[in-house]
């Protein structure tokens, strides 16, 4: 009777058309190994959110003592960027498995504890080229490749809030680094100015290097040399 | 960088000169009648309105004070951002989500100051071209978060909550296409940034009722600071009125208003009451031959 | 009222006791102006210092050449705004500049229906500030145009039709009082 029904009332092919299809899509070419287990993730998220804290600290903690009254605005919409990546960091280290958050805002290592002591050290209102230089030719540089790097590792299946949250952190990271260059060069102007910035760079890149960035060694994975025949 | 930074190390660029209250205060002169025989040149009232003779000049002078508030209110939310260390709330630690807020209330005072910049301009007034009271930033300097809330979040806030609705209605109804949209935006900014102050005392304080007495004491003195001596006020003698209603949607009960209300009365009081003293001095003063 | 500069410029009070303002300085630029704006007429200045509001107003005791010009000023008028309670020579050139050239212009014969400064309706005075400022920077002295355009926005309106009048009013120069005040 059923049966019967459905074949006076509709077009037969259609009616009987199978609804089975392949759960990933033939354009959805995802796969599902990443690069990083539950708890390495949480590590380097921990290692962010520390490192994001640290920035937005020292954005917000020079804004007064900065003169330039465009650099003094801009510093402060920079430091809300840097404190919402910390807070999405914050919200998802319970989701990896750490319930007391804190426990994993911490930094890589001691140099990069020595990293941030050394960026925020400049002070003066006279060191704006410092300050700038510190955040945006060594720390943001920084942050777009551990972020890249992980972005590019993470599975796209099992970590896709991780992927999905460094791609909007990512864009903020991009346009920040961008306003800061424009600044510094606005404001490097003379071979002093040149020689100061890199200077206080080329101190700050020597710890980073001790670090190994962001997360430690291997924040951006390891050079060693694979075979040219390419890799599963 | 310093743990906390002194008002006196503000940086600046060349264009603006620095003042204090302690300063203004010494002023002998005055817009109120001190004495109702003394004739004054304005309208009995002193409010802002564009019906004012001087009310061009008048709204300009009062966007630069904005604008230069605002660029303090920014320093003031960057410093307690960084000042504190994350904790449970303790000594001087704060909630790592007050530090957030903190963070936040500076990109929305970076906007205002923004704003202010292009009002500024809109208006024909120069960056620095009125002397800058650093009495703001000073309310956001305590070594006790708390207080910065107190001083900060509901003192401060709350005149500029009182000084963007007058500049709103200047602005609606003088017929200024900008003024009075751009009031607005900042308005419904402040109204947050109170609301994040009264949240935040509230729960940090849960606990411990001196401190939540302390720091509501602190906010009655800057709140009295900020009435400059009565320019604030229910009555026509201030320029700029309580702005009750918004003040209300803020999280501000009747009661806190009505006290800073009896503050701003007393504030005024006191102002007169110096001015009368200088004119008795100058009176005393021989006259040259 | 003493006498404390040669004949033609004189101030009131000769002491300042709320302001840190000297009589000589107000007198120094008034002179200046004076010559300027082809003034030979006696000058005497009255400041109000116990307010820091900035009202101006100018009379004229006659319409000849020795009627005596009196321009009046609240101290804030020629106040240094970034050191307050003191003078400012260039806040003084613009606003007793512009009140000496009102006074002047009330010498003319087409200014006798013109009211008193104190009588003036706030789109009048807007319109003679607008017209003294445009007239007082072609000669020399620095003016922030927008702060003037600004005001006569207040006063007739925000848009093209009043700017264009403003502009009008600005480069105007020989005017009556009734094509002054005449409806914008």
């Amino acid at each position: 009777m059923f049966h019967y029904c459905f074949q006076t009332m509709g077009n037969s092919e259609t009616d009987t058309q199978s609804t089975v299809r392949a759960p990933f899509a033939p354009w959805d070419r995802r796969e599902l190994p990443g690069l990083f287990d539950v708890d390495d993730t949480a590590r380097r998220v921990g290692n962010y959110k520390w490192t994001e804290m640290k920035l937005f600290e020292a954005l917000g903690g020079w804004i007064a003592t900065v003169p330039e009254l465009d650099i003094k605005v801009r510093l402060g919409t920079h430091c809300y960027h840097h404190s919402w990546h910390a807070d999405i960091w914050h919200k998802r280290l319970p989701e990896l498995r750490e319930m007391k958050p804190e426990r994993l805002t911490v930094p890589a290592n001691e140099a990069m504890e020595r990293f941030i002591e050394a960026m925020t050290e400049p002070e003066a209102p006279e060191l704006t080229i410092e300050k700038l230089v510190g955040v945006y030719r060594v720390l943001i540089p920084r942050f777009i490749a551990a972020y890249t790097y992980h972005r590019n590792g993470a599975s796209e299946i099992t970590d896709a809030p991780t992927i999905r949250f460094i791609n909007f952190i990512l864009q903020d990271e991009f346009d920040d680094w961008r306003d800061g260059e424009m600044m510094l060069q606005s404001l490097i102007t003379t071979a002093d100015h040149v020689r100061r910035a890199s200077e206080h760079q080329a101190k700050l890149e020597a710890i980073m290097v001790e670090a190994g960035g962001i997360t430690g060694p291997g924040s951006i994975g390891t050079s060693v040399s694979t075979s040219t025949e390419g890799g599963v | 960088m310093r743990q906390f930074f002194p008002v006196e190390d503000l940086a600046r660029d060349e264009r603006f000169v620095q003042t204090n209250m302690a300063e203004r205060m010494k002023d002998a002169r005055t817009t109120v009648d001190i004495d109702a025989a003394t004739a004054k040149s304005r309208a009995s009232s002193n409010r802002l309105t564009p019906d004012r003779h001087d009310a061009s000049d008048g709204a300009r002078s009062l966007m630069h004070g904005i604008m230069v508030g605002e660029i303090q209110a920014l320093e003031g939310a960057g410093r307690t951002a960084h000042d504190f260390a994350a904790g449970d709330g303790s000594g001087d630690t704060i909630p790592f989500e007050l530090k957030l807020d903190m963070a936040r209330q500076a990109w929305d005072e970076a906007r205002h100051v923004e704003i202010s910049v292009k009002l500024s301009d809109w208006m024909g007034t120069e960056l620095g071209q009125f002397a800058e009271n650093t009495v703001l930033f000073e309310a956001a300097c305590s070594n006790d978060p708390i207080l910065r809330l107190a001083g900060v979040n509901r003192a401060l806030e709350g005149l500029a909550i009182d000084v963007f609705t007058q500049m709103k209605e200047f602005g609606n109804l003088a017929g200024d296409p900008y003024l009075e949209f751009c009031e607005d935006w900042m308005l419904a900014d402040e109204v947050t940034h109170v609301k994040m102050g009264s949240d935040w005392l509230r729960k940090v304080t849960a606990n411990d009722p001196d401190r939540r007495k302390k720091a509501l004491e602190f906010q009655q003195v800057v709140d009295k600071l900020f009435s400059f001596g009565g320019a604030r006020g229910e009555t026509d003698e201030s320029p700029i009125g309580l702005a009750r209603r918004f003040r209300e949607l803020a999280g501000f009960s009747d009661d806190e208003v009505d006290t800073i209300s009896k503050m701003d009365s007393e504030a005024l009081e006191e102002r007169k009451e110096a001015i009368r003293a200088f004119h008795a001095q100058a009176d005393a003063q021989p006259t040259p031959a | 009222m003493v006498d404390v500069s040669t004949a033609k410029v004189t101030v009131t009070p000769t002491e300042f006791h709320f302001v840190k303002y000297e009589a000589q300085d107000i007198i120094d630029v008034v002179t200046e102006l004076a010559e300027l704006l082809g003034v030979a007429n006696p000058i005497h200045v009255i400041v109000d210092e116990t307010t820091p509001l900035s009202k101006l107003a100018s009379e004229a005791d006659g319409t000849s050449s020795d009627s005596t010009l009196t321009l009046r000023a609240e101290s804030g008028a020629l106040e240094n705004t970034k050191r307050f309670t003191h003078f400012s020579a260039e806040a003084a050139r613009g606003s007793l500049g512009r009140t000496l050239l009102r006074a002047k212009d009330r010498l003319r014969d087409d200014f006798a229906d013109a009211p008193g400064d104190y009588d003036l309706t706030l789109a009048e005075n807007a319109a003679w500030d607008t017209y003294c400022a445009g007239r007082l920077s072609r000669m020399g002295v620095e003016l922030n145009k927008q702060r003037w355009r600004y005001n006569y926005r207040n006063r007739f309106g925000f848009s093209d039709d009043c700017d264009a009048a403003f502009e009008q009013l600005w480069s105007a120069d020989g005017l009556s009082w009734a094509e002054l005040a005449a409806e914008r």
